[in-house]
């Protein structure tokens, strides 16, 4: 124990005298501190930009038409200076071309129109604003003629549906942000780090290190406290980024109000305070484990990347699953269901279905209970796989040698 | 303190390694692994030092099993390595700490043995700053720094200067005098011959010598006779077939018996002009090519 405690201090301290961990520690948090400020900065330069709107021409034949449709899109189009114009199409079509204009509408009436703009970007979405604009049009004007008076027509046409929805499990709307960005954390902590800890192996294997670390501590030992110290500067670089994260959002609460997504992103429930960081250790732990094992069948720092391979392709699998299931907005598919008892994947799953959806406590504490058992199970299996690993070097050894190193003794 | 290495038995998966090794040490003295690449040392050196399991026999001090909790074993592995980036200070103590002591002896002990060494300038500095020899220098510290009873050098002496050669010399002493165990393995026959006391030769996993090394030189046939002469040409006439000529300018009188040495001596000393005569004993390179040239 107090060895393992040794190792555990010593590796820790690497972490912290590291400077590019200490380095992207500190930018991170300072590209938080500088998005959490951008509508309070925003808002000290903003008040000049306001006459640099993009001019959007508007023409058409019908003289009539035009003026009631130039009024229309005024309005609709906000972001636009919206300019009626009589030019040939020819004109219009030099303006825009010369940046002069951003786009045009030429109507031949009011049900039909050519939409003229440089590059179409895919998020374009003037023609949707502009069909309904248009239809509202036809439609008043149509009332009109069927006998009703304007106003009648405008009350109709103003008419709104007021509804409210009872959510009686989670909101999926609310929670969708806050669950993607904690499980994409999990992501890439659990993938950094288990690369830090197999190159780490490695390193001290092809540095020779280990012939002495081996003749001085017990294997078990050195795994675990290797393992645990990188998982506690996960652990606090995670809490040092999403708590300053917080921090600098409650300094800046009152500039996010207009935000939906600001909002419901640090409107995050307490009880997943306490989900994260639990499936967070045992998730890192087990991937961690794997990847320090594999670490150590390495000669070389080279060999790294292909043997970590396959655990790297079983997490980002397991990290795709649940990614296409929150984007499906059904989290409680058979998948899923299957995915937050297994190991490998529960830590991402089962956390995606407690945020996104409602599951029973029993089914929480027994896949926690799994992925404990797991994680200890995982832990010595790989502390045996280390202690014939550091030892050979040359060729690597394929899996199947391995398996059989294990099972000899 | 007595280090017995009994009937040690190791297979790697076919491959079977050492072959009931047994040799004997004692405090107070070195003793000299020896052997060929490939010979089994490396196993054996491991297994004593619990890093992988032996397959049969066992390991005693004073005829009990080892108990690894209290008996402090130092170890210079061959392959040096250390964590090239890191501070020196900061790795010894690491070291020492993982060995069992307490911070503030571990920093007593580094401090001691950087300044017995000539590094104390190099304390809070990287490793890789350092040059080869230095860093050999270093990795020594981790072998003494918590004072082991059991001390392993391997290649001890590789890639050092003479001067550094000579200080290591100097500590190995030191802790023979301390009355430690010190067990080397090397291919630089000369120290060996230097320190050891006993030696044991290992080839193909087998021991083929064991013993004090003066006996074994002893047990030698003293059949042999070197003759320093300023006229060598009047003795090989004489002697014919019997006389050959050594690498350095000596000759080599081979006797029919052992008893005929005292009067070939008197014969040769009355009728030649004699520099110097004397019976010949194999060096330990002449032993060590005799037991461990040929694979068995």
């Amino acid at each position: 124990m107090k060895q393992f405690g040794k190792i555990f201090g010593f590796e820790l301290k690497g972490y912290f005298k590291n400077k590019i961990f200490v380095g992207v520690t500190i930018f991170l948090v300072a590209a938080i501190a500088v998005v959490m400020f951008i509508p309070n900065i925003a808002s000290l330069f903003g008040s000049g930009g306001e006459n640099k709107r993009p001019i959007m021409l508007v023409s058409s034949s019908d003289a009539q038409l035009l003026s009631i449709v130039g009024d229309y899109f005024d309005k609709a189009f906000g972001d636009y200076e919206v300019r009626v114009t009589d030019e040939s199409i020819e004109d219009i079509r030099k303006e825009i071309l010369s940046g002069e204009a951003e786009c045009a509408f030429v109507l031949d009436g009011i049900t039909s129109y050519t939409y003229y703009v440089d590059n179409l970007s895919l998020s374009d979405g003037n023609i949707l604003i502009a069909d309904s604009v248009l239809q509202e049009i036809y439609r008043l004007d149509a009332m009109i003629r069927y006998g009703l008076t304007p106003e009648q027509a405008a009350q109709i046409m103003t008419t709104e549906i007021e509804s409210t929805t009872a959510t009686l499990g989670k909101d999926q709307v609310k929670n969708f942000f806050y669950t993607y960005i904690m499980i994409f954390a999990l992501y890439m902590v659990i993938l950094l780090y288990g690369q830090m800890v197999a190159s780490g192996v490695a390193t001290e294997k092809s540095s020779r290190a280990m012939e002495l670390l081996i003749t001085s501590a017990k294997p078990v030992n050195m795994m675990f406290g290797k393992v645990l110290a990188a998982c506690l500067a996960g652990l606090i670089q995670l809490i040092a980024i999403f708590g300053s994260a917080l921090i600098f959002y409650n300094i800046n609460k009152n500039a996010w109000s207009g935000n939906l997504i600001m909002q419901s992103i640090f409107n995050i429930p307490v009880d997943l305070f306490l989900y994260l960081p639990t499936f967070f250790i045992l998730g890192f732990l087990i991937y961690a484990f794997l990847y320090g094992a594999i670490g150590s069948t390495a000669s070389k720092l080279e060999d790294i990347n292909t043997s970590v391979m396959p655990i790297t392709f079983l997490f980002i699998i397991a990290f795709f699953v649940v990614i296409f299931s929150m984007m499906n907005g059904n989290v409680d598919n058979t998948v899923m269901k299957i995915c937050s008892y297994v190991p490998f994947t529960s830590p991402m799953a089962m956390f995606t279905r407690i945020a996104m959806s409602s599951v029973a406590w029993y089914e929480i504490v027994v896949s926690i209970g799994i992925l404990m058992a797991s994680v200890i199970g995982v832990g010595f299996l790989a502390a045996r796989i280390y202690r014939v690993g550091v030892l050979l070097y040359g060729t690597r050894p394929k899996l199947g040698a391995i398996i059989k190193m294990l099972f000899r003794r | 303190m007595i280090l017995e290495i009994k009937d040690i038995d190791k297979s790697f998966g076919a491959k079977h390694v050492l072959k009931g090794v047994s040799f004997t040490a004692e405090s107070g003295k070195a003793f000299g692994l020896l052997g060929r690449n490939g010979a089994g040392k490396t196993t054996a050196i491991r297994i004593l030092m619990n890093v992988i399991p032996a397959d049969g026999g066992e390991i005693l001090v004073d005829g009990k099993p080892i108990d690894y909790k209290t008996m402090g074993l130092g170890y210079l592995p061959e392959e040096r390595g250390l964590y090239p980036k890191k501070i020196i200070a900061d790795q010894l103590e690491y070291f020492a700490s993982l060995k069992g002591m307490k911070t503030k002896e571990a920093r007593k002990s580094i401090d001691y043995w950087l300044e017995r060494l000539g590094m104390k300038e190099y304390r809070n500095k990287r490793l890789d700053t350092l040059s080869k020899g230095n860093q050999q220098k270093i990795q020594l510290i981790t072998a003494l720094s918590h004072d082991p009873s059991i001390i392993i050098l391997d290649e001890p002496f590789s890639g050092l200067d003479p001067v550094n050669a000579m200080l290591l010399k100097d500590v190995v002493k030191e802790q023979i005098a301390l009355g430690k165990i010190v067990l080397f393995s090397s291919h630089q026959m000369s120290y060996i011959e230097e320190f050891c006391d006993g030696i044991a030769i290992i080839n193909s996993g087998k021991i083929v010598l064991h013993g004090d090394l003066k006996e074994i030189k002893r047990n030698y046939a003293r059949d042999r006779l070197i003759v320093n002469t300023p006229l060598p040409e009047k003795i090989k006439k004489d002697f014919g077939e019997a006389c050959t000529e050594t690498e350095n300018g000596s000759l080599m009188l081979k006797l029919n018996d052992a008893s005929e040495k005292q009067s070939v001596m008197k014969r040769l000393v009355e009728s030649y002009d004699i520099d110097e005569v004397k019976v010949f004993e194999p060096s330990l390179n002449d032993i060590f090519v005799e037991y461990a040239g040929q694979e068995i």
